[in-house]
């Protein structure tokens, strides 16, 4: 049976849930916006890296570079779009 | 066909492993797709016309409740790939019949949340703040859908066929797609609804 | 009969029930003809369910072709409708309609299967792969683009084109400016046949990744399949933006939302920054595998190898990076302050300098070369002066205070056209002319070929620098007329005879593949130009396995290295070769897509459930279906190879 259940993703698990209980006292704790953003920011991100690493396996094949840089090239991107719309739309918009 | 038994069985041949590498670069554009939406959605959320705001409508239970399905479920394909991993056949079978358990629950609970903001006046056509809203949930909400047929079947054919280097690769591929729904729930919970009721 | 009111032209015109008529009769003739000879099965067997891709690669193509003549004609009916002042060929919503569908067809219709057809015929075998990564989803990829592309076309003759240009630009877009259902159709062609090149944009990456020979290092690559590794990774990245914009456009006009609308908090401009989001990535998607088709062609004919290599490399790899950083500088005047309009200002102005060195290395490469000026060569040739004119003028644009004096005016137009044409529809003849030995097995007449290079060359020139002169002096674009007191008139009829001249020249060439068809000889060998790439060491026209032995290569130049240097390519034995089986999947999945898209631009719900079901019951049958390809086996190769002369 243990071995159906083993410590890495049993840890991630509880990691994960850990991390949206922290990302929770954005709501119950009163706080400045630029506080909960940076909360936010950081649980969120930590988050993703811990599916893709632990649980999706991202680095174990031979094709990780090509995996990794197909991640990075799209949270770039990603990045690019929403801050660059944003700038353009709301922001710079006049 | 050649198989390399060295490698797990998901990746045993060329086109296993190019089946692998397709679906991480199509996740990429999905990350697009999604980074997409949360660009429209940041740009409208103040934009909420003469409806209401996301802190008139959002309610936080139902929100937990689908934010830890879903993380339960991640944690359970993920279990399931490992029993694959082991040879499991029975164990993979329940791990993978869990997660579809608790995708639907998700589901069940994203309706009514839907249901509820019909209901408080924020339907689809109120303002541009609830259409993107909808939308983007929607647009998870509709992979959800689709990844629970999508799992279903896989689950069939593990039962029939055991596993072979194609349900293997199968089921793997369905556990990246699953793990990363659960990803961009992550961002939806910490940037429209926690953002938005802080 | 109500329900057939829907289907009806809104404005009809004489122009618009000869097309009908048109198209009915072809339809007619297509079918009556293959009925005659006899040739469904054939066709059915041997291309409408293939996945070999070289055979998708030539249906792309064809496509491309034909739309192309669509298109053009689409361009011909502007430049007539505008060559003198106050004309009444074409009226105001007649105009609207062909300058859009000029646009998207043109662009996604045409441009885009050409460039991807290329990618096809031309990448599995200068990487020395038996075929694509995923051969049944290349073949979905192009039903998809092809019911795409027909659904758009039949919006002319049923219910109505789109008119809001092709940026499609809301409010104008919306159902309150654009009340036909012109605008659904453009949503639903442009998204099936988005999905398609999201498709194959994931299928060509991996092709390329995991598929190459032994030896081929990634730099390594010759220089096309490089360009086509970066299209693809901008594609994979930039069309999903297109979907959601295009998703919303839908639920806009289909579903009452109010998320481009200037009501209830909705914003239509976000629709211009969407389109652009995805529309820049677009521009260099066209451009780079025009410059990798520049780069075969040019080092072939000028005898030596690419100057610059890993210069050439490293500067697609930044314009991949650096288009997604640009988008704005399509909409300087909409209301930016004056710092949003610098950023997007500078980085626009920063991506010509990847481009200008691209420029160096070409002309680097025939420095000292001995150059041969056939067909293809003389496009690639002609191609850089007017690319670098094109090139200019967009950085002039590119300065965010002087381009409220350029937007929206003939300027643009003749800037577009200018790196458009040159840069990617010179570079698609030149390949096609480059490349049809090897799909085909003879070669296009020269003679004829440079009579059309001649025609093309100097019609676009009186086409389009006509055009910058109007635009400074204020003509406006897609205005569908203007008065004689504007003084727009002459340089308008010149730029008329430039496009007639341009018409003449694509006649050329239509005539020049049916007399090649007759005329040219068939015994050319593997290698007819003398040229340096891996696709030239197997045989013309390639048989379905590409190479009987996997090959081995040293460098970029494989072929070139085997005839210099003396290096073999195929050395190991001919080993029995796992080939993947035909499908009619493919087109029965986009032939139900095309009437889920029809029946949801009409609103026929039950059209749209029913293909909606039919849809996913294919993809469960796909599911449990076990297709584990065939072989073919050592005797047969052995004896097709003799049979042809092969490489071995």
């Amino acid at each position: 049976m243990k071995e159906l259940f083993p410590a890495k993703q049993v840890n991630g698990f509880v990691f994960s849930l850990l991390l949206t209980v922290v990302a929770l006292s954005v709501y119950f704790m009163d706080m400045s916006f630029e506080l909960g953003m940076t909360i936010l920011l950081i649980t969120a991100f930590i988050q993703a890296g811990v599916q893709l690493i632990i649980f999706m396996h991202a680095g174990e094949s031979k094709d990780k570079s090509t995996i990794y840089t197909s991640l990075f090239y799209s949270i770039f991107i990603a990045l690019v779009t929403i801050f660059g719309s944003l700038l353009a739309m709301v922001w710079g918009y006049m | 066909m050649k198989i390399d038994n060295t490698q797990p069985l998901e990746y045993s041949t060329e086109q296993n492993e190019m089946n692998i590498l397709g679906f991480w670069i199509f996740l990429g554009a999905e990350i697009m797709l999604f980074a997409t939406l949360f660009t429209t959605y940041f740009i409208y959320a103040d934009r909420t016309g003469s409806g209401p705001t996301g802190a008139d409508i959002f309610e936080i239970t139902p929100v937990l409740i689908e934010t830890f399905l879903l993380l339960t479920s991640s944690f359970t394909i993920g279990l399931a790939v490992n029993a694959m991993r082991l040879q499991r056949k029975n164990a993979t079978i329940a791990f993978l019949a869990v997660t579809l358990l608790l995708g639907a629950a998700f589901l069940s609970v994203e309706i009514y949340e839907f249901m509820h903001y019909y209901h408080v006046g924020a339907g689809l056509q109120v303002s541009a703040f609830t259409g993107m809203l909808l939308t983007t949930l929607g647009t998870h909400g509709a992979h959800v859908t689709f990844g629970l047929f999508w799992g279903l079947f896989i689950l069939m054919q593990i039962k029939k066929d055991g596993f072979n280097p194609r349900t293997a690769n199968k089921t793997f591929i369905f556990s990246l797609y699953w793990h990363f729904l659960d990803v961009m729930w992550i961002f939806i919970f910490s940037f429209i609804y926690l953002k938005g009721m802080m | 009969m109500e329900f057939f009111e829907r289907f009806a032209v809104p404005h009809p015109s004489p122009l618009i029930y000869a097309s009908m008529v048109a198209i009915g009769l072809t339809i007619l003739a297509i079918i009556l003809g293959i009925t005659y000879f006899k040739k469904w099965g054939y066709l059915w067997k041997e291309w409408l369910t293939t996945v070999d891709h070289k055979r998708i690669g030539i249906m792309y193509i064809i496509s491309a072709l034909l739309m192309l003549f669509r298109g053009g004609a689409d361009a011909v009916m502007m430049r007539l409708q505008t060559s003198v002042p106050d004309n009444g060929f074409l009226d105001a919503q007649h105009y609207n309609e062909v300058f859009t569908t000029h646009g998207v067809v043109m662009v996604l219709f045409m441009a885009m299967p050409f460039i991807i057809g290329m990618m096809n015929l031309v990448v599995p075998l200068q990487i020395g792969a038996r075929d694509v990564a995923f051969p049944r989803l290349n073949a979905l990829s192009f039903w998809l683009f092809f019911a795409g592309a027909m659904l758009f076309n039949i919006s002319f003759v049923i219910g109505g084109s789109p008119d809001a240009g092709w940026t499609n630009y809301y409010p104008l877009a919306s159902n309150d400016f654009s009340t036909s259902v012109g605008v659904n159709y453009y949503n639903w062609a442009l998204q099936i046949s988005g999905l398609g090149t999201l498709m194959t944009g994931i299928n060509f990456i991996v092709t390329i990744i995991k598929m190459r020979a032994p030896g081929m290092k990634l730099m390594k690559m010759p220089m096309f399949t490089w360009s086509a590794l970066i299209t693809n990774a901008i594609i994979v990245f930039a069309f999903p933006v297109l979907t959601i914009a295009l998703l919303m456009g839908t639920l806009d006009r289909q579903f009452g939302t109010a998320l481009f609308t200037s009501t209830d908090g909705g914003m239509d401009m976000h629709w211009a920054n969407l389109f652009w989001v995805w529309g820049h990535p677009e521009v260099y998607i066209l451009i780079l595998p025009a410059f990798g088709i520049y780069s075969q062609i040019i080092s072939t004919f000028s005898g030596r190898n690419l100057y610059g290599y890993k210069s050439m490399v490293a500067s697609m790899v930044i314009i991949s990076l650096m288009s997604f950083l640009v988008w704005a500088h399509h909409f300087f005047t909409m209301g930016h302050d004056a710092f949003t309009n610098s950023i997007f200002s500078v980085t626009t102005m920063a991506i010509a300098v990847p481009t200008g060195i691209k420029i160096f290395n070409w002309l680097l490469t025939m420095w000292k070369g001995k150059i041969r000026f056939t067909v293809p060569m003389l496009y690639s040739v002609a191609f850089i002066p007017l690319f670098t004119i094109g090139g200019v003028t967009g950085v002039m644009l590119g300065v965010a205070s002087a381009d409220f004096q350029y937007h929206n005016t003939m300027f643009l137009v003749a800037h577009f056209h200018n790196v458009i044409i040159p840069g990617v529809v010179f570079a698609m003849l030149a390949g096609l002319t480059y490349w049809w030995p090897k799909m085909f097995g003879f070669m296009l007449n020269e003679k004829i070929g440079k009579w059309a290079f001649w025609f093309i060359t100097v019609g676009f020139c009186f086409s389009f620098f006509p055009m910058y002169i109007t635009g400074l002096d204020g003509q406006a674009r897609r205005m569908y007329t203007y008065s004689e007191a504007t003084g727009f008139g002459p340089l308008n009829m010149l730029s008329f005879f430039g496009a007639g001249l341009m018409a003449i020249g694509f006649v050329i060439i239509v005539y020049n593949v049916l007399y090649s068809i007759k005329n040219s000889p068939r015994n050319i060998g593997n290698d007819p130009w003398d040229a340096r790439s891996l696709e030239w060491a197997t045989q013309s026209p390639v048989q379905s396995y590409n190479f009987p032995v996997t090959p081995e290569v040293e460098s970029a130049d494989a072929l070139w290295d085997q005839k210099k240097k003396g290096s073999q390519i195929f050395k190991g034995k001919v080993e029995k070769i796992h080939m993947p089986n035909n499908s009619g999947l493919p087109i029965i999945m986009s032939g139900i897509m095309f009437v889920f898209a029809f029946s949801f631009v009409f609103y026929i719900w039950a059209g749209v459930i029913i293909s909606a079901i039919a849809f996913f019951a294919c993809m469960v049958y796909r599911t449990f279906e076990k297709d584990d390809g065939y072989y073919i086996p050592v005797s047969e190769i052995n004896e097709t190879e003799n049979k042809n002369g092969g490489a071995n």
